[in-house]
């Protein structure tokens, strides 16, 4: 009884602290000793021990124990099994915004305090807080993110070739009208996978059709019937319609085995586009160096359109909004929090102040600062944002749709059709 | 046996084994936890599979509208009839054959340890090896790996796989024919491309143009690839390409055979006056087998099949050489004795004494066949997840995929529910029938 | 399982009485060879992979993706333990080992100790409603795994079981019931009704004849549904994902956090694979025993 009551004044005087804390300010080093945070990622092996150490930096400024659980692809299910339960976590880390709109809305995740929402305005550009905000309360930020607009070539084969980057995409296909000559096979396309599908469309459509349709098209605003559409698809047919361009089987193709292809000990492609995660992919998978045998090159103008960057990444957003949970917040949506896994490797941030020179090499500080310099012509990956249904299930929605364009991209109306059939019922929900 | 002091709390009734209320301890435990584990979720998920994605609205019967309305759901009814009328009775066959089987061998426990080795692995991780099994690229699926290496123990691959005319020549039936036709006299240049210069055979010498020959045909066959050169030119660097078979056509008729030399050229020496088309034969770039594609959308499913079977038949063979060593021996004995054959024996005795086990083990493994997922989603690319749906995996992707429609989802799982519910009631019935 | 011998009639013409001598010892004879040969054959087959799985997990990831297994053949000095080493030397792998057990064990015991129960009461005491009872609680053997997430996690968000040992070895006990319900129920229907009404007429209680006619009676089937039920749980990696936290995380959890993003993670897969393997097949071991064992024998002689 008395252990109780004692338990129940520490409770009360550690609530007034906190509340007084909150009043005094933004101090950097609350004192949080005896809290526990719990957070929920998707990243396992590699990217947890790195989160972890993120996290440990938490502990040593505040004292809050944090607990990490890596949840994975199943992530979604977690969440919406411990929403349900009561239980849910501290803080999560979403890659898709269309899952925080889905928990916002069911008033699950709360939106972000005002020192919060300050950080995020301070360190980002303003489109970043769009992604973030569901009815124009912000409801969490992008903590790590994944440039989606790099093509990553062979050295060796362009060099056999003579090739140079190409800058546009005329040239992406005269090099690899150039590169097949010498029986590789210019590009491989991982279209087992949907989604390297889908951020293919997004790259060649943000650039043909431009940001303003892109965020049209991505709230299904213009039907997917549009001639953009068309437009879009026509130039993917240009790369994607030639087979002796494209490494045979890209259907059986997971997105590894694409990079694999390209940087094996046998290969069969000289390029392959995808997100910076492709450069961790190449390391572990291949004897290849990146930055010596691996390069890459942004995702070329199509039509002289401007720099654009299609981006994805894993959202921090809170299901709780005591002190501790608060803090946690402001301290991932700080640079000093993106700067310790940043010079970690395997990790990019849009976050614009933390210095380029703590990204380990060449390529990632190349890769982070286009994401930073594209300002507010970055654009979220378009499938994620769109109903999951329809952008994020395997064999199902724009995912099918896509991989059956890669299988005949002579077929673009019925393609267009299905796609709009499909949207218009994921979305009609 | 006399009535001691370790009967439960239940007072002894006059009649044993007539009195409802003894039957209360031996059933409480059980029927507390399913009532509030499983008969309760189950209820909750009829109820939710009548309202929307959020679980506020109610939407009457839409969630089972949209489900048969769903062209996937058709493919997933049909995949999974496929399922239960395949797998379940391959594995119950299999698995009685074996059991029998082992009864005459002495490593009998090494065989069903062996067999029985696939389910002490996850099933995540079995769906992982027959991903590698099947895979396409022979250096990396076993199954392509065989069916290559027999494939090339027969019919060894080409010379210049891939390997095309840069322009000029169409592709037909029997190879690269050109579209203008030559006369005796002329020169043929043919420029090939999409070869890597750097597996041209060694015995290959650099490229030149052939000089005209009086009353002979006269060309060169070279790999018109290099750094910076010029398409369609001989550059320094480029060479000939040494065995390719080269054919003169006339009138759909061959009248010419020939093979370049190292240099790439050929020559054909005495052609009657006339036109003639030349032609390479298809022979020549042949690619190499690389067999099958086992994990397309043909296929798919038989595959994942396969390897539920590989996985099951352990399950099967334990139950069923437990039902088999409960057999009294007396039975086949007298059978024997009888004169029965082995086989008589069999089929008159033991598959009737097995029976009820057989039956266990198929219905068990109609239902687990109707359950399945998790098999279906790791081993089927994504590309042709849609030909390998089942209702399970449909259910998983509806009410846990990003997009949460858990009344979707129930809808869904109330009608699996109702589908093995007949299987169900045949396999009690059966039981009130046996000991009325 | 039906042990009623005395019901059987054996329907065989006695016309091949006289052959059976001859002919058929020699066709037995060969036929033996024969079925050895084919058993090593599909033993064979089924170790295929199995081995593939062990060699896999012997190669790092590199040499994995480059070739297939089989061409440590050739080129043995590709084999390493570090894949094993690492693992080992992992502390929470470790703990995660113990945490199995302490879910595996108990969700195991519970589910045939429960099962045992509720079969016999459902298969030889008489209660109105018995069959309908039978139908709904076999019935839920239909019931998957993944309907029932939500509504048990707001069930165990209002126990407080959240993230304990004891809402996961719950959630597999309410599992395993009705398949164990399902199997044990019709072997425990299938003993001789004498063996039960012989006891009941010495006046045993149902305790005695459920602790002493039917137990022994129904050993093989008993021991079969352990090494199973054993099995699930060992393996599941759902419903711990879902509802055991960190602290008390099987190995199967353990392990997938272990995995890399991308990749097929065969070399960290199939380690795992192997490492998990041991104790179900160090458990079948003890148990099969049991099951080749003679029923009749254990109980009337």
């Amino acid at each position: 009884m008395r252990k109780q009551w004692i338990a129940l004044l520490a409770l009360a005087t550690s609530g007034l602290a906190a509340c007084t804390g909150g009043a005094g300010g933004t101090s950097a080093t609350e004192n949080l000793t005896g809290q526990t945070v719990e957070v929920v990622g998707p990243w396992t092996g590699d990217e947890q021990k790195n989160f972890e150490k993120v996290l440990q930096e938490f502990k040593t400024r505040t004292g809050a124990e944090v607990k990490y659980t890596p949840a994975g692809d199943e992530l979604p299910t977690v969440l919406q099994t411990r929403i349900s339960g009561g239980t849910p976590p501290n803080v999560a880390l979403i890659a898709q915004p269309g899952l925080v709109a889905q928990f916002a809305k069911a008033g699950a995740v709360k939106p972000v305090n005002a020192d919060v929402e300050k950080a995020v305005t301070d360190h980002n550009a303003a489109v970043w807080k769009q992604f973030a905000s569901v009815d124009g309360k912000l409801y969490g930020f992008t903590f790590k993110t994944a440039n989606k607009s790099a093509f990553w070539y062979s050295e060796k084969a362009f060099q056999q070739v003579g090739a140079t980057p190409p800058a546009t995409w005329d040239d992406l296909i005269k090099t690899s009208k150039a590169i097949s000559e010498t029986g590789l096979a210019a590009v491989s396309v991982g279209g087992a996978d949907g989604w390297t599908l889908t951020d293919w469309f997004e790259n060649v459509y943000l650039r043909t059709a431009g940001p303003e349709n892109y965020d049209k098209l991505a709230k299904h605003e213009i039907p997917w019937t549009d001639p953009t559409v068309r437009k879009a698809l026509e130039e993917l047919a240009k790369l994607w319609g030639d087979p002796t361009l494209i490494a045979g089987g890209a259907l059986q193709t997971e997105f590894p085995k694409s990079v694999i292809n390209v940087f094996g000990e046998q290969s069969s492609a000289a390029m392959v586009f995808e997100a910076d995660f492709v450069a961790s992919v190449i390391t572990t998978n291949t004897k290849a160096k990146v930055g010596q045998d691996a390069k890459f090159f942004p995702f070329p103008s199509v039509a002289g359109s401007k720099d654009a960057v299609v981006a994805g990444g894993d959202m921090a957003v809170q299901f709780k909004d005591d002190k501790a949970t608060t803090e946690l917040m402001k301290f991932l949506a700080s640079p000093d929090s993106g700067k310790i896994w940043a010079e970690l490797g395997g990790f990019l941030s849009p976050n614009k102040d933390i210095p380029e020179s703590s990204y380990p090499d060449d390529v990632t500080q190349d890769l982070a600062k286009r994401i930073v310099d594209a300002g507010d012509n970055v654009r979220f990956d378009m499938s994620d944002l769109a109903p999951a249904a329809f952008g994020g299930t395997k064999g199902a929605g724009e995912w099918k749709d896509l991989q059956d364009f890669l299988a005949d991209p002579k077929n673009v109306d019925p393609i267009m059709q299905r796609l709009e059939a499909n949207a218009a019922k994921a979305y009609g929900k | 046996m006399t009535p001691k002091k370790w009967g439960l709390s239940t007072s002894v009734d006059a009649a044993p084994g007539r009195s409802p209320r003894q039957a209360i301890p031996f059933l409480l435990p059980a029927l507390l936890v399913l009532a509030a584990l499983v008969l309760y979720p189950l209820v909750f998920s009829l109820i939710r599979s009548f309202f929307d994605a959020t679980g506020d609205e109610f939407v009457g019967v839409r969630n089972y509208v949209d489900t048969f309305t769903d062209p996937r759901t058709l493919t997933a009814f049909r995949n999974n009839v496929i399922w239960v009328v395949v797998a379940p009775a391959a594995v119950t066959g299999l698995g009685l054959i074996f059991a029998v089987l082992t009864e005459r061998i002495r490593w009998a426990t090494a065989f069903r340890l062996v067999l029985f080795m696939p389910m002490a692995i996850s099933l995540f991780a079995s769906g992982i090896i027959f991903r590698l099994v099947y895979e396409e690229a022979p250096n990396q699926g076993v199954v392509n790996a065989v069916l290559v290496g027999v494939h090339d123990m027969f019919s060894p691959s080409s010379q210049y796989p891939g390997a095309r005319p840069r322009e000029g020549y169409t592709a037909t039936e029997a190879g690269f024919a050109a579209n203008k036709p030559v006369r005796a006299g002329d020169t043929v240049m043919l420029p090939l491309i999409g070869f890597n210069p750097q597996q041209v055979p060694a015995q290959a010498l650099p490229a030149s143009t052939p000089q005209a020959g009086d009353g002979e045909l006269r060309g060169l066959v070279w790999l018109d690839v290099s750094a910076g050169g010029d398409a369609g030119k001989v550059d320094v660097i480029e060479r000939g390409l040494p065995g390719i078979a080269v054919e003169a056509v006339r009138d759909g008729q061959v009248v010419a055979r020939t093979t370049t030399g190292d240099d790439g050229r050929f020559t054909f020496p005495d052609l009657a006056v006339g036109e003639v088309t030349v032609r390479l034969p298809r022979s020549n770039f042949e690619l190499p087998f690389r067999g099958q594609t086992w994990l397309g959308p043909g296929l798919i499913t038989p595959v994942i099949i396969s390897s539920w079977i590989w996985i099951m038949t352990g399950f099967a063979i334990t139950f069923i050489a437990a039902g088999l060593s409960a057999i009294p021996r007396d039975a086949l004995e007298a059978a024997r004795v009888d004169g029965a054959t082995e086989w008589q024996v069999f089929r008159r005795v033991t598959i009737p004494l097995l029976s009820p086990v057989l039956l266990v083990v198929f219905v068990t493994l109609v239902i687990n066949v109707l359950k399945i997922f998790e098999l279906v989603f790791v081993i089927a690319p994504g590309s042709v997840q849609s030909e390998a749906n089942v209702l399970a995996l449909q259910m998983w992707q509806v009410s846990f995929g990003t997009g949460g429609d858990q009344g979707a989802g129930s809808a869904l799982a109330v009608i699996l529910f109702l589908l093995v519910a007949p299987a169900m009631l045949f396999n009690i019935r059966r039981f009130r029938r046996e000991r009325s | 399982m039906t042990l009623v011998a005395e019901e059987v009639r054996i329907d065989v013409p006695v016309s091949g009485a006289p052959r059976r001598g001859v002919v058929s010892r020699v066709f037995g004879r060969l036929g033996n060879g024969f079925v050895q040969v084919l058993l090593a054959l599909v033993a064979v087959f089924w170790l295929v992979p199995v081995f593939g799985l062990l060699i896999a997990s012997l190669r790092d990831e590199s040499a994995n993706t480059a070739s297939g297994w089989w061409t440590v053949f050739t080129k043995p000095a590709e084999l390493t333990l570090a894949n094993y080493a690492e693992l080992v030397a992992n502390h929470a792998v470790w703990q995660s080992f113990l945490n199995t057990f302490y879910i595996a064990v108990p969700a195991t015991i519970l589910v045939v100790v429960m099962a045992s129960l509720a079969s016999y009461a459902l298969s030889w005491i008489e209660f109105p409603g018995r069959e309908t009872l039978t139908v709904v609680v076999v019935g839920l053997l239909v019931m998957p795994i993944q309907v029932a997430l939500i509504p048990v996690a707001k069930l165990f968000g209002a126990f407080g079981l959240f993230g304990t040992i004891t809402g996961v070895v719950l959630f597999h006990v309410a599992f395993g019931l009705p398949f164990a319900i399902f199997l044990l129920r019709n072997f425990f229907a299938g003993i001789p009704r004498d063996l039960i009404e012989a006891a009941r007429m010495d006046g045993a209680t149902e305790w005695v004849i459920f602790k002493r006619v039917v137990l022994p009676v129904a050993k093989p089937a008993i021991a079969s549904l352990t090494i199973f039920q054993f099995l699930w749980v060992w393996n599941d990696m759902l419903v711990a994902l879902v509802f055991a936290d960190q602290d008390s995380a099987p190995i199967t959890v353990a392990l997938r956090a272990q995995l890399r993003q991308f990749g097929t993670n065969i070399d960290l897969l199939a380690t795992g694979a192997f490492l998990s393997m041991i104790v179900p097949l160090a458990v079948f071991l003890l148990f099969q025993k049991y099951f080749v064992q003679g029923v009749l024998a254990g109980s009337t002689k």
